[in-house]
């Protein structure tokens, strides 16, 4: 088995006395791909909050890259991307800033930005497809646009862990195929990647399994089982 | 005219300048992060700093300086603390801070005609040693943002990605507020206690009008700071009585002005695209 990127064991976690998560266990090596989904309010997004240290387990332990996800170290290897804007309207901000954004942990204190890392921030943009775009304000962008920055800045920093949290809501259907396979060339070079969707059929041909919250529970199950279950069934979002 | 270069009008300018570009360019980091209030804070209890300071014999400027340090840090651990939510608990501080500095003031008799220039601004009075001392708080703001400039970028844009990707948030977030209190300690004199967040704020509510990115709404913010101090002072100058302090800000809300008409009218001219 590749090197362990995340590493949970029995996670607890709850909000008020009934626990979201109850007892998650789940193991994910280098350059795997996997799609977390599950119904509205199931713990998607806390999951990914718990891995990137945002929050911490009511028991059980949350392990990512071999370390804590507390440790600032551990961090600057994380690329995260919760779901939507999450910043202040009051001045403007410009594509080109949110993207560039993404280096500054991995850059270090009082560093400057140099040609190569603004290289960086111009292909990260082009990536998913702002490249005309990068001069202009954030919040004069449609949601998809938005989102998209938001993504870029997870990726600019080529982080060995990338958690996304509905990475492609809102984006043009048209965009999302070149998006996801960007997703998939990251965990081709060594990258785990977890991305949030209520729609796993967007990441069938990149992905290699479907972990799903139910009841507050992990479930490790393939395309085809998610259709089973979910489909026929009744979907779980 | 011959007023507008004499001695003390030179001092006035170059600390008026000092602060009018130092006081937006923090002002832009507060604002984006809703935290303007911080620097009216600040500002309420330095002047309760400058009042302990004349009952023990310091410079009002240290005293008001090491009120606004100690206030804006125990403000900024309530604010990490969620013990700060809501206007409320901001203006118990402000008039906490006023009431204060006017007992310890008037109980040493030092409720005077200069306790007015403390929260109003008296820089036509000042000295050369204000002048650098004002130059001094101010360059050491300016060099923080320099060094720290993308760190603190990446925290205004969104604090709990910046924490999740491993900046020091917290360590990031007692900087600003220490740079705040410098500044609110630097601008005293200028605009007084009273009057400094504006400075804070409306130059860069000004910038925000004309630019489309955080960096060039930061110069232009910086820009109209710069404009309106000077422009403040040479009104205050040649009319003779009026108080330099009001004429500054109210110089700011006029550049404030023309910038949003002027941003308006360019918004109009060239609509920026917002395709899916």
């Amino acid at each position: 088995m590749s090197e362990l990127t995340v590493e949970l064991a029995g996670v607890r976690f709850g909000y008020g006395a009934a626990p979201i998560l109850d007892g998650v266990d789940l193991t994910l090596g280098a350059g795997e791909f996997s799609v977390l989904a599950g119904a509205n309010g199931s713990g998607k997004s806390t999951l990914l909050k718990l891995l990137v240290g945002l929050l911490r387990p009511n028991a059980g332990t949350v392990r990512v890259l071999g370390g804590s996800p507390t440790d600032p170290d551990i961090r600057r290897h994380v690329g995260y991307a919760p779901q939507g804007l999450r910043m202040a309207t009051s001045l403007p901000v410009s594509v080109t800033e949110v993207v560039a954004a993404g280096l500054a942990p991995s850059k270090g204190m009082l560093r400057r930005l140099d040609r190569k890392d603004w290289t960086r921030v111009t292909e990260a943009i082009e990536a998913v497809g702002l490249g005309d775009l990068s001069a202009e304000c954030l919040f004069e962008l449609s949601g998809g646009q938005q989102q998209r920055a938001i993504l870029a800045r997870a990726l600019v920093g080529h982080p060995r862990l990338l958690l996304l949290d509905e990475p492609t809501t809102g984006i043009d259907q048209r965009l999302r195929p070149a998006l996801v396979r960007e997703l998939r060339h990251r965990a081709d070079d060594g990258a785990t990647v977890i991305a949030v969707s209520h729609d796993p059929d967007e990441f069938h041909e990149v992905c290699e399994r479907i972990l799903v919250l139910v009841d507050g529970r992990l479930q490790r199950i393939t395309h085809e089982e998610f259709h089973h279950q979910f489909h026929e069934h009744g979907a779980p979002g | 005219m011959s007023r507008l270069f004499i001695d003390f009008a030179i001092q006035a300018y170059l600390a008026g300048a000092a602060v009018g570009i130092a006081a937006p360019l923090i002002g832009c980091f507060l604002v984006q992060r809703r935290l303007s209030l911080i620097g009216d804070a600040t500002g309420h209890l330095a002047f309760a700093g400058v009042a302990i300071g004349v009952a023990v014999g310091v410079a009002p400027i240290w005293g008001a300086l090491l009120t606004a340090l100690v206030g804006a840090v125990a403000l900024e651990w309530l604010r990490a603390k969620g013990r700060l939510a809501g206007d409320v608990s901001l203006a118990l501080i402000f008039y906490l801070g006023l009431a204060l500095g006017l007992v310890v003031l008037s109980a040493h008799g030092g409720l005077t005609a200069s306790s007015t220039g403390v929260l109003f601004g008296s820089i036509f009075t000042i000295t050369w040693l204000d002048v650098w001392t004002i130059a001094l708080l101010c360059a050491l703001v300016v060099g923080a943002v320099a060094l720290f400039y993308k760190e603190l970028v990446a925290v205004a844009l969104d604090e709990e990605t910046a924490r999740a990707s491993g900046l020091p948030v917290d360590s990031l977030n007692v900087l600003l507020v220490v740079l705040t209190a410098l500044l609110v300690a630097a601008g005293m004199r200028v605009v007084g206690l009273l009057l400094v967040a504006a400075l804070l704020v409306i130059p860069v509510a000004a910038g925000a009008r004309l630019a489309h990115s955080f960096r060039s709404a930061m110069l232009w913010a910086i820009a109209a700071g710069l404009t309106s101090t000077l422009a403040g002072l040479v009104v205050a100058l040649l009319q003779g009585t009026i108080a330099p302090g009001g004429t500054i800000v109210l110089a700011a809300a006029t550049v404030f002005a023309v910038a949003a008409v002027v941003g308006r009218r360019a918004a109009r001219r060239h609509p920026r695209s917002s395709a899916a």
